[in-house]
């Protein structure tokens, strides 16, 4: 696994390492500051780099503003999930889960506050963390991983409030139904399930390789991606991409997208996407294509919004995957540029 | 001291009149003629007149610059009125930029509730009429109505023959019982007859 450079390597070798590091590089994560002004990316190096999104879209921006502001190493292992509270930045990848003071994370040499590791039935491997999301109402944050379960935290204590059992193989992605408080996750084994969080049991099961229109077999069923808008939910990865009208657990749209989906989001009155190949694709509700603009990498893992009230002027979309870059949408027409590790 | 003024001074004179032709010219020349008028003495009316000529004309040149003056202030006033009212109606732009992106956030919600309204009645569609399904369901519940109607007229039947039949085959047993009696009682009588013979003999 490879690690921050060593420190007995001559100069020469350190840099053909780093443009090794850079070519293998891929980013899985991404999250932006409370302010709005930052973006912090993890990479599967376990590096985690900020950059700075207001100085990379000032009319002075040079070469520099495209490099991170600081990269420090923060995991053993690749940094699967991001998410920002008000004031923290919480990253989680191999097992573990921990958080960075925002206000901290700019100085070199910056500790992490705390880190946490949910309790896992077998102690003899560590699953991985493949998915935070963070459920304001009751401040405290889900974690769903190698270890088939939800996991939640409460913020403030630190502990381990429940832990939900029902999916048959990891968990992919989590998503957060707003109205009724309900946590969406979907996994490897092919079901979305939605669990409500004040009883703590599962509510709803909706199995989406069962639904011929939308499986896939050649592709596997796993669910890789997930969004909801309190009604309706788009899903995909190995069946296709798909909206589903929650209420009555129906399929309605199929998007006609072959390759599978990584990352997928309501914006205003789109949907966007991104998965294998370089685009991220716009789609409308009815399942037309609006729109497909193509980024610098060759497949995409994430995609981020960044609607921070109070930076209107860093209102982008940003997109990662594998490779050391990360691309800024000014406007979703084209790709504006690129912030590079 | 003497030196500095008198370059503002031709700086200002080119300025004004640089190629040299014109006013300036023509003062000189008037100040030329004044002086050799009032050296010559002689009263020669072509000169005097052709100095009245040339003051008119300085005269005239200095009334249209001040015309010109007048013009150039009225046109900067002009400007001034313009300038203003461009700025207003970029404020006015401005506001009316801020207007058109809520109208086009409104826009776009309605555009994704009435996307989110066709894909679910698409899927409704697929689902058949609710009147017809319910006739159906009327039509058929009255075939079981009837259908139970006789079942349970089938079954009457089937008791009262089952009945019938019971009282039959009772009253032949009974017929069978009183024939086997009769044939005892038959064979008891004959029995006492021949021991009845026998006995009166001795």
């Amino acid at each position: 696994m490879e690690r921050a450079v060593p420190h007995a390597v001559p100069l020469g070798q350190m840099e053909v390492f780093q443009t090794l590091q850079r070519l293998h590089m891929t980013i899985f994560s991404q999250s932006v500051s409370p302010c709005g002004k930052f973006l912090a990316a993890g990479n599967n190096y376990g590096q985690i780099a900020v950059f700075s999104l207001s100085a990379a879209l000032s009319s002075e921006a040079k070469e520099e503003s495209k490099k991170p502001v600081v990269t420090f190493q923060a995991h053993d292992g690749p940094v699967y999930s991001m998410v920002s509270t008000d004031r923290h930045l919480l990253s989680a990848g191999d097992g573990e889960v921990k958080a960075w003071l925002w206000v901290e994370i700019l100085k070199k040499g910056c500790k992490e506050l705390w880190r946490r590791q949910p309790p896992y039935r077998t102690s003899l491997e560590v699953p991985e963390i493949n998915a935070l999301l963070l459920v304001p109402k009751e401040n405290s944050l889900i974690l769903a991983g190698g270890d088939c379960q939800l996991h939640a935290m409460d913020l403030e204590t630190g502990a381990f409030t429940r832990a939900l059992r029902g999916h048959t193989d990891y968990i992919h992605c989590l998503a957060l139904r707003e109205r009724s408080p309900e946590v969406l996750s979907g996994g490897e084994d092919g079901a979305v399930r939605l669990w409500d969080l004040r009883t703590a049991k599962e509510v709803q099961t909706i199995e989406v390789y069962k639904h011929e229109e939308c499986s896939r077999p050649h592709n596997g069923r796993w669910i890789g991606c997930l969004a909801t808008d309190s009604d309706w939910m788009v899903c995909g990865g190995g069946p296709a991409l798909t909206l589903w009208h929650l209420r009555s657990s129906t399929p309605t749209t199929i998007f006609p997208m072959r390759a599978p989906q990584k990352h997928v989001t309501f914006y205003q009155d789109l949907i966007l996407s991104a998965g294998q190949g370089r685009c991220v694709n716009q789609w409308q509700l009815s399942g037309e294509l609006k729109a497909q603009v193509p980024g610098s990498s060759p497949g995409l893992l994430s995609l981020s919004l960044n609607q921070q009230p109070a930076a209107p002027e860093c209102k982008v979309l940003t997109a990662a995957g594998n490779s050391c870059r990360v691309d800024v949408f000014t406007n979703l027409g084209y790709r504006a540029f690129s912030l590079s590790f | 001291m003497g030196a500095v003024t008198d370059d503002e001074v031709i700086r200002k004179r080119l300025l004004i009149d640089g190629d040299g032709a014109g006013d300036d010219r023509r003062i000189n020349l008037l100040v030329k003629s004044f002086i050799k008028w009032c050296n010559s003495g002689s009263q020669e009316e072509g000169q005097y007149q052709r100095m009245l000529s040339t003051l008119s004309q300085c005269e005239f040149s200095m009334g249209k610059t001040l015309l010109v003056y007048d013009m150039n202030l009225r046109e900067m006033e002009n400007y001034e009125k313009i300038y203003k009212e461009i700025e207003c109606s970029i404020a006015g732009a401005h506001e009316k930029i801020a207007e058109c992106k809520k109208q086009i956030l409104q826009a776009k919600r309605i555009r994704k509730n009435r996307q989110e309204y066709d894909a679910l009645a698409k899927v409704i569609q697929h689902h058949p009429d609710r009147h017809e399904t319910l006739k159906e369901l009327e039509a058929l519940g009255k075939e079981l109505e009837h259908l139970s109607h006789i079942k349970e007229s089938v079954e009457d039947k089937l008791e009262l023959r089952r009945k019938q039949f019971h009282v039959l085959l009772s009253t032949i047993h009974e017929l069978q019982q009183t024939l086997e009696n009769d044939e005892k009682l038959s064979e008891v009588e004959e029995a006492q007859e021949t021991s009845m013979e026998a006995d009166p003999k001795p």
